[in-house]
């Protein structure tokens, strides 16, 4: 048997979704509009399942309510529905959010994760 | 309907399990390639392509893998191509061998699935990389595993169709049984509705026997134009499909269904000619408990899973036996070489060659290969005939 090593260090570009990708990382969830048919992606989907191309970038609140949830060794992770957005995201629940009831909110992180966790109040 | 030219001539795998003997992944090609020829009573000069499924370079640190097995097995001078499509690799290989014989410009080839899924890399390191099939910059970001997607999948179907812990249970069972019947299984085990319920919750539902494991092999078939084949009683491709769905789970109307697979069946369907209810054995995707119900479900082969599932109607003396070998919950699921292992088996079925335990007596008409990548992203379908010279 042989053993190798080796580490990996990749420098990803995230290209045209670069705005929702740098959203994240302020806690800010920014969508996709379809220009034709005025369905919201979150996450922004550069072809809309109408088939258009065409769309304009736009924040959401960044509110959203879980749907069905899943925990165990593998973490806790959601399908919720953000305010505003047509269809659901896949989320990662943070450790303090996962018997919380919703709303819940997208989380700041860096590097940047799709997370929602509790509404800061304070 | 199309006019099918494409027969299975050859058909073998090697055990799928953890290796600790020391051999690696062109070994076990290579075995499997070897049984395949004989059975096929081909020469290996015949063969005049190779397509070569294998899901990632990382398990085996080689990358251009199709090229150094060529050498390694016989076939330099053969056209050469790997294909891959996530956990559909495998059925993606044979589907484009078929098109490539049924064109008429070769007569033989030779399809080979292979990962070293167990035994190259540590299972945390083999899920992180599994991690990495989902969008890198939107469901991959999350960290979220293979498991917690399929289980959040399978949590919307199954409030849809009124399924629970006895429907996993169940599925869990019966594949584990039937592994315990066949001599390459990976996992042939008898656990209790008990013993599932107390194994480790990996994403809730799914516990860790509800999960298929990670496993080494190959598995080889040598497809063949019906005219240039030597055996007369070898099965025919008498239909394929595939289709992709889209990749984000939640874009999904419905995000518990399966529909890349039902549109891949019913394109397969469409070109053999014939509704899912012919369908009499069936080697089914089973990455977890719940998606072979999803799968049953999506590909026609029951209108009514929780009765049709109670009613023994995929047990190995029902209507219709789903993963007689055990499926990838029993027999092992070596990502590249499990489609491939699927055509085998349905293949050796049809023709009276399968493990004489699981063999039904009389070989259905109609048997199905069905695999798929991500949570059901890339599905592909292939439906073997037997043949009337049986």
């Amino acid at each position: 048997m042989t053993t190798v090593h080796l580490p990996l260090e990749y420098d990803l570009k995230a290209g045209w979704l670069s705005p929702f990708v740098e959203g994240l990382t302020q806690g800010r969830a920014v969508a996709r509009v379809c220009a034709a048919c005025g369905r919201v992606s979150f996450p922004p989907l550069r072809t809309c399942t109408c088939g258009s191309a065409e769309g304009e970038w736009v924040i959401l609140s960044g509110r959203a309510t879980v749907i069905t949830r899943t925990s165990g060794l593998d973490g806790d992770f959601a399908l919720a529905q953000f305010d505003g957005a047509d269809g659901l995201t896949t989320v990662a629940l943070q450790s303090t959010a996962t018997v919380a009831q919703s709303p819940l909110v997208l989380q700041a992180s860096d590097p940047p994760r799709l997370v929602l966790g509790l509404e800061d109040t304070a | 309907m199309w006019d099918p030219q494409v027969v299975v001539t050859g058909a073998a795998q090697t055990p799928f399990n953890r290796r600790k003997d020391g051999t690696g992944p062109r070994d076990w090609a290579m075995l499997a390639f070897a049984d395949a020829v004989a059975m096929a009573g081909v020469e290996t000069d015949q063969i005049e392509a190779l397509y070569l499924a294998s899901e990632s370079d990382f398990f085996a640190l080689q990358l251009n893998p199709a090229s150094i097995l060529a050498s390694e097995l016989g076939l330099t001078g053969a056209a050469v191509v790997r294909c891959e499509s996530g956990g559909c690799s495998g059925q993606s290989a044979v589907q484009m061998a078929t098109l490539a014989i049924q064109s008429g410009l070769i007569s033989h080839a030779a399809v080979i699935g292979l990962d070293a899924s167990a035994s190259g890399l540590p299972g945390d390191k083999i899920r992180s990389l599994y991690g990495f099939s989902f969008d890198n910059w939107t469901d991959g970001m999350t960290g979220l595993t293979a498991t917690a997607l399929y289980a959040l999948s399978w949590q919307h179907f199954s409030a849809e169709q009124g399924l629970g812990p006895r429907h996993l249970a169940h599925v869990t069972q019966q594949n584990r049984t039937n592994a315990c019947s066949n001599p390459d299984a990976h996992l042939p085990r008898k656990d209790d509705a008990d013993a599932i319920d107390a194994s480790p919750l990996v994403a809730s539902p799914y516990r860790r026997l509800h999960c298929s494991p990670l496993s080494d092999g190959a598995a080889a078939l040598i497809l063949s134009h019906a005219k240039a084949a030597p055996r007369k009683t070898a099965p025919q491709v008498v239909g394929i499909g595939a289709a992709t769905d889209h990749m984000h789970l939640g874009a999904r109307s419905e995000p518990g269904s399966f529909a890349a697979k039902q549109r891949a069946m019913k394109r397969a369907c469409d070109a053999a000619g014939i509704h899912p209810q012919a369908i009499g054995a069936a080697e089914v995707y089973d990455a977890y408990a719940g998606a072979q119900l999803q799968a049953v479900a999506a590909l026609g082969l029951s209108e009514q899973v929780d009765q049709d599932l109670s009613s023994g109607a995929f047990a190995p003396d029902g209507r219709c036996p789903i993963n007689l070998s055990g499926g990838l919950m029993g027999q092992g699921a070596p990502a590249g070489a499990i489609g491939v292992a699927q055509v085998a088996t349905a293949a050796r079925l049809l023709e009276g060659r399968y493990h004489g335990a699981l063999q039904p007596s009389v070989p259905p008409e109609y048997a199905l290969a069905d695999t798929h990548g991500g949570v059901c992203t890339t599905a592909a379908v292939t439906i073997l005939r037997r043949s009337g010279g049986l």
